[in-house]
């Protein structure tokens, strides 16, 4: 798969402060990437610099192949974008705010713009300006305004922010449409892990503005694993126990009082019935399944990269 | 370019600006006949009023006024899309930054020229038809005086738009301030009446000249920083 976005050693200072810190991130054709960190990781910046809305300090941007620089900015044409928030000249109506934007591009095909409000379902609008929109309008109008030009690479920043329950899944299915009927590359970001979770193909953890690691969802499943884990004030019989009469090797003890046992072949009731037999106090035993959750929490606090 | 001017012209509110630029004609179309007739009548060390020829100088300095029409501009084109974060959505398309802002600067200057020019027009034949009625320039004017009068109203159209560039890279681009922008072009609008306080012995039309200079200055430092300090 050809790479849509390729970036270098990508840095942003602001007064002497470190934004984000040479990033490489890779982005191919035809994939959804998420780009997944707490408030504050980097996550704008870096699609401010991809969007060519900031310049980088440092580093250089491949689009499309092509470097991306202030005197050559063409790789922006097969780009549409929404980040922070849709942002639109207010007194204009929304069909004047899409007819200036796609006289910007080049582009022009006024049954192109019909279409992609239909498809957002926001017909019959033409008339009023965009300042008496609802939020859930304008960030629709924002999606527009991203696809009308048919753009290759659509750039999402905190897609979802600011919209009710049914916003948000209409977000989430219009760009699974696009991503697989139109083929179209998404670069999205959020700091909510089951957000990304439900629409990307591969993930970019960003941690203190640099890029930590980069998965495939598929290969984090792989990953996961699960376990029993049982809290007893009697740790040493415990384990005893649980390696010699219920031969299981794979144990952790986590705390003084806390035991997780890797190997799932037993039971869980197994496992009580033997240990109360022998008359070990079980305070608490539950079956847990390690969520992506553990696995980026893992990655945050320094874990290894999976390759 | 022409493209670029005419989408700046699509993004303005239409009606506010020309409703802005109305009021300025109406005020400067009656301001010359105000001052010869009602400010300056008694005043014994000037005599705008003793020929065309000599009003003309007075109508120039009045036409000053559209500086300020510049700082607004400055604050519709630059500032305010600064501040609602519309200049980002500039940025985002395939055009340079410096390509951008030219579009702007030519935008405004067009503006400004224009408005000027007509406002020149509009108070040389109020200030004539006035003068048929009430007496308030000695004489009639000659086609010598129509001809200065057509040249000047061009040059110095020109001139107070590239004076009104004056705080565009400092307050416009780099401060993003309004209050300042506006003051600083009242400041310019003024300068002429100061300079004799300030001591300076510079002739009116040389004056004109070192503003519409630092105006140029202003262009080109926005043009040329506009990477290293338009950032959004």
């Amino acid at each position: 798969m050809k790479d849509v976005i390729r970036t270098h050693e990508l840095t942003k200072t602001v007064r002497g402060k470190t934004i984000t810190s040479n990033v490489n991130l890779t982005v191919k054709k035809g994939e959804t990437y998420g780009l997944l960190g707490p408030n504050g990781a980097g996550k704008t910046t870096i699609m401010k610099m991809l969007t060519g809305l900031i310049i980088p300090t440092s580093g250089e941007i491949m689009l499309f192949g092509k470097k991306l620089t202030e005197s050559a900015k063409d790789g922006l044409k097969r780009v549409g974008s929404i980040i922070e928030y849709p942002v639109f000249f207010e007194h204009l109506t929304a069909m004047e705010n899409l007819r200036i934007h796609c006289e910007y591009l080049g582009f022009y095909d006024g049954k192109a713009i019909t279409q992609a409000l239909d498809m957002v379902n926001l017909q019959g609008i033409d008339d009023k300006k965009v300042k008496d929109f609802s939020l859930g309008m304008k960030q629709r109008l924002g999606i527009v305004r991203a696809m009308i030009t048919k753009p290759e690479l659509i750039v999402l920043d905190e897609p979802t922010n600011g919209l009710d329950p049914i916003g948000i899944k209409d977000m989430r299915e219009l760009i699974r449409m696009l991503n697989k009927e139109y083929g179209i590359t998404f670069l999205l970001s959020s700091h909510i892990l089951g957000e990304i979770e439900q629409m990307a193909d591969r993930i970019g953890m960003i941690q203190h503005g640099k890029l930590v690691n980069e998965v495939a969802l598929a290969d984090i499943q792989k990953l996961r694993t699960d376990y029993i884990e049982l809290v007893t004030s009697n740790v040493q019989k415990t384990v005893y126990l649980l390696e010699h009469k219920l031969q299981i090797s794979n144990i952790k003890i986590v705390k003084d009082t806390r035991i997780r046992i890797y190997d799932t072949a037993r039971s869980t009731s197994d496992i009580s019935k033997t240990l109360i037999s022998d008359d070990i106090e079980i305070e608490e035993i539950q079956k847990h399944t390690s969520t992506l959750e553990d696995y980026f929490y893992h990655q945050i606090q320094g874990g290894d990269k999976i390759d | 370019m022409t493209k670029l001017i005419e989408l700046e012209w699509r993004k303005l509110e239409q009606k506010k600006v020309i409703g802005e630029v109305i009021i300025y004609w109406v005020i400067l179309m009656f301001l010359p006949v105000f001052f010869l007739r009602v400010v300056m009548a008694d005043l014994a060390f000037t005599d705008f009023a003793e020929s065309y020829s000599s009003a003309m100088e007075l109508m120039i300095a009045i036409q000053m006024g559209f500086v300020l029409f510049g700082a607004s501009m400055i604050n519709h084109v630059f500032i305010e899309e600064y501040k609602n974060k519309t200049m980002s959505l500039s940025f985002g398309y395939p055009i340079s930054r410096k390509k951008l802002v030219m579009a702007k600067v030519w935008f405004i200057f067009l503006a400004i020229f224009l408005s000027t020019l007509v406002s020149f027009i509009l108070s040389g034949i109020t200030t004539y038809v006035f003068d048929q009625f009430i007496d308030v320039i000695h004489g009639q004017p000659t086609l010598a005086d129509i001809i200065a009068f057509t040249a000047r109203s061009i040059v110095h159209s020109a001139v107070v738009a590239v004076i009104s560039f004056v705080p565009l890279f400092l307050f416009g681009i780099w401060k993003r301030a309004v209050i300042p922008t506006v003051i600083c072009s009242v400041f310019l609008m003024q300068f002429p009446n100061f300079a004799g306080m300030l001591h300076i012995t510079l002739s009116v039309d040389l004056l004109y000249g070192v503003l519409g200079l630092i105006g140029l200055v202003s262009v080109y430092l926005s043009v040329a920083k506009v990477n290293q300090v338009g950032d959004i």
